[in-house]
């Protein structure tokens, strides 16, 4: 190759997916560019073409519109427009030039031709970006629960690293003694370096005591000779398999011949235990704020083992404010005990994340009481009472007090239902800015306790006011829009720029958040009860306010993102750091990156159209 | 105008009846492109010099680097870069600008092969190139040198293309202004590091691409509105 070239071909070997290929490829790629330079105004394909070309853009600006003629997005320097060369429906798909643009460009079946060697290449281009997101959820899922799942665990990662042994000239009462001093129930026996049997706790009652054999015996008389074994490599499912055929309950490890460890059935059964299920079961039987205190400790970890098992971020939401909902009813249950009965019916409310099932271990509290209209004066003292007490148990749990003081502990949020009524009436009519933002959180409301119909009698009189009505969306939608995605002009990350989490994205208030207020607009517009985004989303799918396959791609949006950013906080749980939302995209792998701009990218399309919608830009 | 279109097509007609067999022959063989078609359709090479001087009597071709235009697309695989052979030792001032040392030079072709290769590439191709007249006359001299006579190269000047434009607008043209360089940033093309023939070569198709769209891409242009 000319290495004149070299300029174009470093530019093209920045360009994912060609920073897969290997040099001589793409040294050969090069060589069979053609450049372009198109005018602002044209329209792609261009009409001499006969072949389908794949196109790079080396400078200027290039926007793609569906065959409805609705913006897809912009292409700027260093982006790949493929659309010609897919296989699926985005063929229909066509692009005007909006600045004037230089492109490198190449037919499609010559591309896949000089990439057929490396197959990633012709799957990347063949998707569109939504598709390519798709496919990027699923791998990176299936990866996680092919490797990461405890079944799917080997041993290795489970043994303590401390072998407990004896040797086989021992007596049993040696034995014994060092199974009551090491605290383990079995022990490994040792014959000139290599394993040669096992006795357990069984073995000295069955075959020691009951059978009134002298307690200096070898252990040689009591213990299973050539015990079934296996290597430190072998997955903790089959383990556990073999463990219940032969009817076991330790199994030692070996590797050639050296003993590695033993494994037990307890302690495959302890790692799975510490799931959400059981926590909960804790949380119920926990007499006091300090015993939910302390299981609450273990929420992280439960955050991070769901994570590694391949949890996706819906999943681990739903199961950390599963807990946390345990823990508010348990702390209810408690103050109930303690201040005895309620005067009248009342509803305790979860609002924000917690009303979503969208609560990380790292969630403040947002809650709020709805109180029977019958309430006296004198009755007020009893709420108060419930309130502080509930939410400082929540805080001593981690849930830390909402900074916004969005909490029943807050009098404002601790009223009668025609006052609640009252409240949102006032927010939908008079959207100022305060409102704005309470209604950001309390539409997000979900009854934890108490009596259901507070809520649902209020639902019924507000949703209707909200329903298609442009002058509350429209407010929403500008409120809304202070949160962007950080995505610049051309197609580049925007960093926060100064303080503490410089060069980083900020995952939740300009990746998650834009998506989940999105779809509370569509929930208000379409006069939706839900307040979980996800199904949010797909009940306003198809309605006047959201299509189907905005909707598709915001769910794919929200499920990269916020795994995303789940696995990002896993990450910092395990090396021992606070979670937080601040993720680097030098972290990320150039294809993650480029996944991640995808996914950014419809958020942004889709807030410019409820901007058009409802002329937010006016507001 | 006229006879210029008559006199280029007449020339070649009439040097190929006296030229010798050989590669001056084979490019006069091949037809001129029609004056009157459009310029989005005739076949370019896009070509660049680099020399030791400015005198083409005195000075020689240090490289040469082109790249053929096709409908108005540059085609990188014809894209071709040689380093002439010098059989004078290089002087200072040129190889600092065009960082091409004996070293380098003394591995390159024989200037008979490239300007062989050269006249093959242009045959039925009209030259483009960013102040041509450093490319016609250095080529003109090598062929007379070579082989004894020289064709007449009709080119398009990206410099004077822009020159043009600038003095019909009234514009001042100031220092610097008809650089390759300035130009192309003129127009949103990006920056390249390398100096050399084959890069500016691309770089001057570029450039010629960008005017072109800027002219009026809707109508037809003809050719003999770029030459001269």
């Amino acid at each position: 190759m000319e290495i004149e070239l070299q300029e174009i071909r470093d530019f093209i070997a920045e360009v994912p997916p060609f920073d897969l290929l290997p040099d001589d490829e793409l040294n050969r790629l090069v060589r069979h560019l053609g450049i372009r330079y198109l005018r602002r105004g044209k329209s792609l394909p261009l009409q001499q073409d006969s072949l389908r070309l794949f196109y790079i853009i080396r400078s200027g600006t290039i926007s793609l519109y569906t065959a409805e003629q609705t913006i897809l997005g912009k292409l700027a320097e260093g982006d790949i427009f493929a659309s010609f060369c897919a296989s699926d429906d985005d063929k229909n798909t066509h692009a005007k030039v909006t600045e004037d643009s230089l492109v490198y460009s190449i037919p499609c079946t010559t591309l896949f031709e000089l990439t057929e060697n490396t197959p990633e290449i012709k799957a990347f281009i063949q998707h569109s970006p939504h598709r390519r997101l798709q496919a990027a959820i699923k791998t990176s899922q299936l990866k996680a629960s092919q490797t990461a799942t405890l079944m799917n665990t080997p041993l290795e990662m489970l043994l303590s690293g401390v072998v407990v042994d004896i040797d086989i000239n021992s007596s049993i009462h040696e034995a014994s003694l060092k199974m009551t001093d090491q605290g383990v129930s079995s022990l490994l026996v040792i014959d000139d370096g290599s394993l040669a049997g096992i006795i357990t706790d069984r073995d000295i009652r069955a075959r020691c005591v009951a059978q009134k054999l002298a307690i200096e015996s070898s252990v040689k008389k009591i213990m299973t000779h050539a015990p079934v074994h296996v290597g430190s490599d072998t997955l903790a499912f089959d383990a556990l398999m073999l463990m219940t055929k032969k009817n076991i309950h330790h199994l030692p490890v070996v590797d050639e011949g050296r003993v590695c460890g033993i494994i037990s059935a307890t302690d495959l059964m302890r790692h799975e235990g510490k799931n959400a299920v059981h926590i909960s079961r804790l949380i119920h039987k926990a007499e006091s704020v300090e015993v939910l205190a302390e299981i609450s400790q273990t929420i992280p970890g439960l955050q991070q083992q769901l994570v590694s098992l391949g949890g996706s971020a819906e999943h681990v939401g739903k199961a950390i404010t599963a807990v946390s909902n345990a823990i508010t009813r348990r702390l209810i249950e408690m103050a109930e005990e303690k201040f005895g009965p309620p005067p009248v019916a009342y509803a305790w409310i979860a609002a924000g994340s917690q009303a979503r099932f969208e609560q990380s271990s790292h969630s403040d509290q947002d809650n709020g009481l709805i109180i029977s209209d019958e309430m006296k004066t004198e009755d007020a003292a009893w709420f108060t009472k419930l309130a502080d007490f509930v939410c400082d148990g929540l805080d001593a749990c981690g849930f830390i007090y909402c900074p916004g003081d969005a909490m029943a502990k807050n009098p404002q949020w601790r009223q009668t239902q025609s006052i609640w009524t009252g409240y949102f009436e006032k927010w939908i009519n008079t959207p100022e800015p305060k409102a704005l933002m309470l209604s950001s959180i309390f539409f997000d409301v979900r009854v934890v306790h108490g009596e259901k119909k507070l809520l649902r009698d209020i639902q019924k009189k507000i949703l209707p006011l909200t329903k298609h009505n442009q002058l509350f969306l429209a407010h929403m939608t500008a409120n809304s829009l202070q949160h962007r995605t950080p995505l610049g002009f051309f197609r580049d990350f925007v960093l926060v720029d100064n303080g503490e989490h410089k060069d980083t994205l900020d995952l939740k208030h300009n990746g998650v958040v834009p998506i989940i207020d999105l779809a509370r607009i569509y929930a208000l517009a379409e006069g939706l009860k839900t307040a979980n985004t996800i199904a949010r989303l797909k009940k306003a799918a198809g309605s006047p306010s959201l299509s189907r396959d905005g909707a598709a791609n915001l769910l794919d949006a929200f499920e990269f993102i916020s795994d995303l950013r789940m696995e990002h906080q896993a990450d910092q749980i395990r090396k021992g750091d606070a979670a937080d939302n601040f993720l680097s995209p030098k972290s990320l792998s150039r294809l993650q990156r480029e996944h991640l701009k995808d996914a950014f990218k419809v958020v942004q399309t889709m807030q410019e159209f409820l901007s058009q919608r409802y002329h937010a830009g006016h507001i | 105008m006229f006879d210029f279109l008559f006199s280029a097509e007449n020339r070649r007609r009439k040097l190929l009846e006296s030229a010798a067999e050989g590669p001056v022959k084979q490019y006069l063989s091949v037809p001129l492109p029609d004056l009157r078609s459009d310029i989005h359709t005739v076949p370019l090479l896009a070509l660049d010099f680099e020399t030791s001087g400015l005198n083409p009597s005195s000075d020689c071709i240090l490289s040469v680097g082109y790249v053929a235009v096709n409908g108005g697309e540059i085609s990188l695989s014809t894209a071709c870069h040689q380093l002439i052979k010098s059989s004078e030792a290089l002087t200072e001032e040129s190889v600092v600008i065009h960082k091409i040392t004996d070293d380098a030079s003394a591995a390159g072709e024989s200037i008979e092969a490239v300007i062989g290769n050269l006249l093959q590439a242009l045959a039925g191709k009209v030259m483009v190139a960013h102040n041509a007249k450093i490319e016609t006359t250095f080529l003109a001299q090598a062929c007379k040198k070579l082989y004894g006579m020289s064709p007449h190269f009709p080119a398009i000047d990206t410099m004077l293309i822009a020159k043009r434009w600038l003095e019909r607008r009234n514009k001042e043209i100031g220092q610097g202004d008809l650089r390759l360089f300035n130009l192309r940033k003129q127009y949103g093309l990006p920056m390249y590091q390398a100096h050399n023939a084959l890069s500016d070569a691309i770089a001057t198709a570029e450039l010629l691409q960008a005017q072109i769209a800027h002219m009026d891409s809707d109508r037809k242009l003809p050719l003999k509105q770029f030459i001269k």
